[in-house]
């Protein structure tokens, strides 16, 4: 009846063939079965539960999980192991069971993928059923019956075990995914208690994924859950289910890498050690790191994520839920850049002498050179600005620092000269990430999202494929994952959809739910406000922002560039670092250093020696994302915070306490000394940046501001990101993310 | 409304915080909707921000220079009052100079 017995009645006969002309084999065999312990009455005997309890005490779904009906007529009732329990139609067995408390162990299901049901491992009984079902792919019915602790489901479960241990290595010892295995941890919990397998197992080549995703195909239990991933959420058809029998395997068809920015999800889905991570791969066990729930700063999504860590050394980086962000997903860039954090640290402050060479010096003697020098020059000759990597403490920070010395000249790398801080919808993405999913048409201005915000694109890509949502594109020849029309290059396509001309612009306003997505890259054209003004214009006309729906997005590009525009760090004029005495740069690494005056007193306040250090006349260390508490808000408005996994390098500071120091030395102390304290500062000046983990949305929308007077210009829009890999300073400095650059990025 | 043109002459930054949904926050919201055109017109280069917050009290920040801020409590004021106490912030500025 069951997969178990099936399985016995095929092995028993082999097993003696191969015990008796071998018999020497026999002391080698340590694992006995005897036929009395394969059958289902024996262990049926063992398991038959008492009469089930007359109070039924209340059970909560599998991890807290709520149950969303979206048409309440539509609520079916079944029982799980007696348990009455209401669910939405069209609901299967499987989830079921998961609102009714009971998690069914599985390895092909995955919420979030496809079903294959494949596996077999959720088999449960189902009343008047005559075999087993699979419960991931069977749809729950009105009074469906369903059992799973009988011992028909528990032999069936005990069968797949058996099966699928069968041509499954025993290398669990040399397993990166030892300890984290979802084959180990179910062998334990419904496998049988012995094997009775003799012969050899078969085994599979290794597949070469590329330098981020490491392959033994010979744990692989054809699961399938990468394939499904790669064609569904990462939108490559890359991987690919290949032969049959006992002859399947997984792979490319061809020697081919992976070339997607998601691939490292596949790590996570795998629940065996078929696929794991390459750059992790033997360095340390899952059970001696240290997990820190913290953010993500290399883009402007603010992804959600554990760094693990032993001692002072981050070990790997892996995703964290949060549905309204990344889901469960994170970018490549997220997960592999923490090599990054180990190499070109600075550890020291170091003044730079007269021989053009840097001398370590203490704090004490670095904070007095470069307070002295500030006090030496005019306020308005002295500019900071900050880096993509900063936190919203250490802007405020700055920015009240350099107030205080009198100078107005502050801004963020990424925002432009003549950046519009003024109203909040003007830089963020309005409609949220997940509101995203509503929408029908897209239209992206000069933004290429696969690059800029990789979990930005795989909801976009999410609602492609869920609504057939359509996608307009302006911007250079790009590739995105999804069916797109590519409109035009520049800001003519803009004038055409603006006044009505083009084909698209009926779609756009045809659409119920439209998604405008403007990229940031145009905040440094010369003529964005006109830019802006005729996004706008195109709105307002299709109808994108309305009461009950905001459409009009502007995606960011980095970590910082939210807060910085929310604290205000807006400068007072466009030119100032060209006659700049007195620059400060705090971890900005893509200024024009070229537009610095050679005779100009640069502080360099960061974590890594990358591009701006050979400028700089003084190098303060400060503490990277993993080791600090900072606020970042992401571009959709939803402030979140990092917290210290690892301990600073050298003698290296947090960067608002570096700043806090140097304006005492300086003897215009600023009125903070705690992360408390300067959380209320910044409480004073954008109080959403401390209502953490909440999407603070902005009301006033841009019919408020005075039309643009400027004239456009036709150039065509740039590509902003030119190489996903590598967009600051950690990535910069991280040896797989060169890798990857070298190997993944389309030439 | 001379003063309104002055705006950029004596702030660095005039900061207006506020609930998107509160009732106490109702004027300062009208206020923005209906004078924010205004003030950003005649001072296109002062930064006005406008920063909502879900339960804040609404507030009127101003920066002068070398950092000096003041700030009055928006809450149970009306339209005219606010537009008073902008103006009272603009001849703070005047007196900070001096």
């Amino acid at each position: 009846m069951g997969l178990g017995l099936l399985a016995s009645k095929a092995m028993r006969p082999a097993s003696r063939i191969f015990n008796s002309q071998n018999p020497r084999n026999f002391l080698f065999r340590t694992i006995v079965s005897k036929p009395e312990l394969q059958k289902p009455e024996t262990s049926a005997a063992q398991a038959q539960p008492d009469p089930p309890p007359v109070d039924l005490p209340p059970r909560t779904p599998v991890a807290g999980a709520r149950v969303h009906f979206p048409n309440p007529d539509d609520a079916i009732e079944v029982f799980v192991d007696g348990y009455p329990v209401k669910i939405p139609k069209g609901m299967t067995v499987l989830q079921a069971c998961e609102v009714a408390g009971v998690d069914i162990p599985r390895f092909c299901y995955h919420s979030r993928l496809s079903i294959a049901g494949n596996c077999r491992m959720c088999l449960v009984e189902v009343e008047k059923s005559p075999k087993p079902v699979a419960s991931c792919a069977m749809p729950a019915l009105p009074g469906m019956k369903i059992k799973t602790d009988t011992p028909v489901a528990k032999k069936a479960r005990e069968g797949v075990m058996e099966f699928l241990l069968m041509n499954h290595p025993l290398d669990c010892p040399i397993c990166d995914q030892g300890g984290e295995c979802d084959l180990q941890d179910q062998s334990m919990a419904f496998g049988s208690d012995r094997g009775r397998f003799t012969e050899m197992k078969r085994s599979v080549v290794d597949k070469n994924l590329g330098p981020l995703v490491k392959t033994v195909m010979t744990r692989c239990i054809q699961c399938t859950r990468c394939v499904r991933f790669a064609t569904e959420v990462a939108g490559v058809q890359d991987l690919g289910m290949l032969g049959r029998g006992s002859g399947e395997e997984i792979g490319t068809y061809v020697e081919k890498l992976m070339t997607s920015e998601l691939s490292g999800n596949v790590i996570d889905i795998c629940p065996v050690g078929a696929l794991t991570s390459k750059p992790f791969a033997f360095k340390a066990r899952n059970w001696e790191l240290k997990g820190t729930e913290s953010i993500d700063v290399t883009d402007a999504v603010g992804s959600n994520i554990r760094i693990d860590s032993r001692g002072p050394e981050v070990m790997r980086i892996v995703p964290r839920l949060n549905e309204d962000i990344n889901e469960e997903w994170i970018s490549d860039k997220t997960r592999f850049c923490y090599d990054g954090l180990k190499r070109q640290r600075l550890n020291d402050p170091m003044i730079r002498g007269a021989d053009g060479r840097f001398k370590v010096v203490s704090w004490r003697d670095a904070l007095a050179v470069v307070a002295e020098v500030a006090h030496q020059v005019k306020p308005e000759e002295i500019v900071g600005v900050a880096g993509k990597l900063s936190d919203a403490e250490s802007m405020m920070a700055l920015k009240d620092f350099l107030n205080r010395m009198g100078s107005n000249n502050i801004w963020c790398e990424g925002t432009g000269m003549n950046p519009n801080a003024d109203l909040r919808s003007g830089y963020l993405m309005n409609t949220s990430i997940a509101g995203l999913e509503k929408a029908d048409v897209f239209l992206l201005v000069g933004t290429q999202p696969r690059v800029e915000a990789a979990m930005v694109n795989a909801r976009i890509r999410k609602t492609v494929r869920a609504n057939q949502a359509k996608v307009g594109y302006i911007g250079p020849e790009t590739d995105l994952n999804y069916d797109h029309q590519h409109l035009g290059t520049g800001p003519q396509t803009l004038l055409e959809i603006a006044e009505r001309r083009h084909p698209f612009y009926s779609t756009l306003a045809n659409a119920k739910h439209p998604v405008i997505i403007v990229g940031a890259g145009l905040f440094e054209r010369e003529d964005k406000d006109t830019i802006f003004s005729t996004v706008e214009t195109i709105a307002e006309n299709a109808k994108v922002v309305r009461p009950d729906w905001n459409g009009l997005n502007v995606l960011l590009l980095n970590a910082a560039q939210a807060a910085a525009l929310d604290l205000g760090l807006v400068p007072e004029s466009g030119n100032s670092i060209e006659s700049a005495k007195f620059v400060y740069l705090m971890g900005a690494d893509d200024v024009n250093l070229d537009k610095i005056p050679g005779d100009a007193f640069v502080v360099y306040q960061g974590h890594h020696g990358d591009r701006s250090v050979y400028r700089a006349n003084v190098i303060f260390p400060a503490a990277a994302f993993s080791e600090k508490e900072g606020i970042y808000e992401n571009t959709e408005g939803y402030a979140q915070q990092t917290f210290p996994a690892v301990p600073t390098v050298g003698d290296a500071r947090d960067d608002w306490k570096i700043i806090r120091a140097l304006s005492e030395v300086a003897g215009i102390k600023l009125p903070y000394d705690s992360l408390g304290a300067i959380r209320a500062r910044i409480r004073t000046v954008a109080p959403n940046l401390v209502h953490l983990d909440e999407r603070e949305p902005a009301t006033f929308t841009a019919s408020l501001k005075p039309a643009s007077s400027q004239k456009i210009t036709l150039t065509p829009f740039e590509n902003v990101v030119e190489n996903f890999y590598m967009t600051d300073s950690i990535t910069r400095a991280s040896k797989i993310m060169a890798q990857c650059s070298a190997l993944l990025t389309k030439k | 409304m001379a003063w309104r043109g002055c705006l950029s002459h004596n702030f660095k930054e005039l900061r207006i915080l506020l609930c998107q949904s509160s009732p106490a926050s109702l004027t300062t919201r009208t206020f923005v909707e209906k004078n924010y055109k205004d003030l950003n017109t005649l001072n296109p280069k002062l930064p006005i921000l406008i920063r909502e917050c879900s339960g804040v009290e609404p507030q009127l920040w101003a920066r002068y220079d070398m950092g000096v801020e003041r700030d009055v409590r928006l809450e149970g004021l009306t339209e005219e009052q606010i537009c008073k106490a902008l103006e009272d912030l603009v001849k703070i500025g005047e007196s900070l100079k001096a």
